[in-house]
């Protein structure tokens, strides 16, 4: 089909000159521009002294390139590198445990949510969907006040739950999609073959999600790794700090370092560019999910 | 005969015993059903409707600011009249529309203009859609003090890059300018968020029948016509979420404003969300705070209420 399709294509792209064509590229051209050079000169200023940066006109291109901003925050040694590295254990701990047991308590759910005809199923699941829709700010004072009552204030733990506002609706929303794509005559062939409900979930639904899974899982990862308001309200011990507050917080106090707050913008980039990268089309299928069924 | 009379007494018992039994029933016959759910459920009516209860009864109350919270006394309406006669109110709603509607329509167009402009099949376009991604995936945080070092008052690139193109004799104050301020934030924020309506869209784009836009080609259709007559419709449902998404997410966005300027110079940023920050955690008047997140909160539902039936007749014109 697509092979007569192209054939039948081909003649008319001797046209004249498509300039709808031209004007795509261009428009890609501008937009690539627009998306690379704040990245670039991220990058840039982040090899530069702080001398070097701080010139008029700016120095295109660095005149002597040094990774001394890097080797700063990476350095157990020093005081600024210690922190660096704390916030970012105290980044990757939060996320990762918000994503466990978000995404543990979201699988069975959306199974249900997929394939039980409960009463109530309808009501409970557009109350999960409008979540999504409430500011951080409408849940930032009671929760504040809640994590005070509970005395988790200033604890990790606070993070974890309060993330949970954001990563476990939106985990369930995705998982139910990727649910609503396993042909349910699956788990009826199980069925008839002897297992009980739970064991055609666990044995069969369970390992043909696993890239619904996974897209979950980064979801609720970068989500977690990106947050910013909670922790900015719930955290004021500079050893419980995650990385997008602590960064913040060192940096002004010292008439802010350019170069070196460059360097840790990058360094707090790269985990989720990288999770990215390596599973765009997860990423890709789990942002489009519920828009547009596959 | 007994037993025969019992089950006949059984049937019409039921039958007049309505539809609550019947429910009853229902969840009975269901109730392992209710386990799956159950663990979800704890976690989001601590998380989530306790809270919003709790926002809502706040609102009606005048609260210390020591947040002793048995010393709350009870105003009625008083906060909502507060927030809604508030001097600052009208500017802030007029900045929360214009920041909500502009991003929300530049990200829409740069999006569907990428999404279509990367339909065809080309080198490196998978490439390209993953660099124009990434500023979707990092923290806005990140955004925020990149974007604020490019427009730094003596530094920055984009001031140094106009004096040097000769649009300007000497670097722009962007930030702490009254009328650049909110163009400024308005331009990281569509940086931060087209490649989102790009995606959708791009999805949106692969539901587009090729038979459709190949026949209006035979029938010597133009690529405009082929793109508003056979594309665009097709493209409504997704689009219409799409759209929805972002006006829900710049309504609620707070890190961009809040980092890289805090609703200054002279509240020419501020937005409702940065307000409400402003007056919780600033000033410490809960009450007044909760009252503004309750207005949010309405305009959000109403909001929720179209995104809903956007999904939902997507439903139905797929079923039929």
């Amino acid at each position: 089909m697509s092979i007569v399709a192209g054939t039948l294509e081909r003649p008319d792209v001797k046209k004249p000159i498509d300039w709808w064509r031209w004007a795509g590229r261009f428009f890609l051209a501008f937009l690539l521009v627009f998306t690379v050079l704040p990245m670039a000169w991220m990058v840039l200023t982040s090899v530069k002294s702080q001398f070097a940066a701080m010139q008029y006109p700016p120095q295109w291109w660095p005149a002597e390139p040094t990774i001394e901003n890097y080797t700063k925050l990476l350095d157990p040694n020093n005081k600024v590198g210690q922190d660096f590295l704390k916030y970012f254990w105290n980044s990757l701990y939060v996320s990762l445990a918000t994503t466990v047991v978000g995404v543990a308590v979201a699988v069975p759910a959306a199974y249900a949510f997929s394939r039980f005809r409960f009463p109530g199923r309808t009501f409970l699941f557009f109350s999960v969907l409008v979540r999504n829709m409430f500011p951080a700010v409408v849940f930032l004072m009671p929760l504040f006040l809640l994590m005070r009552w509970m005395g988790l204030v200033n604890t990790h733990g606070s993070l974890i739950l309060t993330y949970l506002t954001f990563g476990l609706p939106l985990s369930i929303w995705l998982l139910k999609g990727f649910y609503d794509n396993i042909p349910i005559q699956l788990e009826q062939a199980a069925r008839i073959d002897g297992a009980t409900r739970f064991q055609a979930f666990i044995l069969i639904v369970m390992p043909l999600s696993s890239p619904g899974i996974i897209a979950t899982s980064i979801f609720s990862f970068i989500g977690a790794w990106n947050e910013y308001v909670y922790a900015y309200t719930f955290l004021s011990r500079d050893d419980q700090m995650t990385l997008p507050v602590g960064i913040q917080r060192f940096f002004t106090e010292f008439a802010t370092d350019w170069p070196g707050l460059m360097a840790a913008t990058f360094m707090m980039s790269v985990p989720v560019v990288v999770m990215f990268l390596v599973l765009q089309k997860y990423f890709v299928r789990a942002l489009t999910e519920g828009a547009i069924k596959h | 005969m007994s037993i025969a009379t019992g089950q006949v007494a059984d049937a019409l018992h039921e039958a007049t015993s309505s539809r609550r039994v019947n429910l009853l029933r229902r969840v009975i016959n269901h109730r392992t059903d209710y386990l799956y759910v159950l663990p979800a459920l704890v976690v989001m009516l601590v998380v989530i409707a306790y809270p919003i209860y709790y926002t809502i009864e706040l609102s009606f109350f005048r609260t210390p600011a020591n947040l002793q919270m048995q010393d709350k006394i009870w105003t009625g309406l008083d906060n909502y009249v507060t927030v809604l006669s508030s001097s600052s109110f009208r500017e802030v709603t007029v900045n929360t529309l214009i920041w909500t509607l502009s991003s929300t329509l530049f990200a829409f167009l740069l999006g569907l203009g990428a999404a279509l402009a990367l339909h065809r099949e080309f080198v490196g376009r998978g490439i390209l859609r993953a660099l124009l991604l990434i500023p979707y995936v990092i923290s806005a945080v990140a955004a925020s003090y990149v974007w604020k070092w490019l427009y730094h008052s003596d530094f920055g690139v984009i001031g140094a890059l106009s004096v040097q193109l000769g649009f300007s004799d000497r670097p722009i104050n962007f930030l702490d300018n009254l009328d650049s301020v909110l163009p400024s934030l308005i331009v990281v924020n569509i940086w931060k968020e087209f490649s989102f309506a790009m995606v959708m869209l791009m999805a949106g784009l692969q539901t587009v029948p090729e038979q459709l836009l190949r026949a209006a080609q035979v029938d010597g259709a133009s690529t405009w016509q082929r793109f508003w007559h056979v594309t665009f419709p097709h493209l409504r449902g997704v689009s219409m979420v799409t759209v929805l998404l972002l006006i829900v997410a710049n309504f609620n966005s707070f890190i961009i404003p809040w980092i890289m300027t805090g609703g200054g110079p002279a509240g020419a940023s501020d937005i409702w969300i940065t307000q409400i920050y402003q007056i919780a955690f600033g000033r410490q008047r809960w009450g007044v705070a909760s009252a503004y997140a309750v207005i949010l909160f309405i305009v959000m539902m109403t909001l929720g209420y179209f995104y809903v039936k956007a999904l939902t007749r997507g439903d139905e014109s797929r079923a039929g």
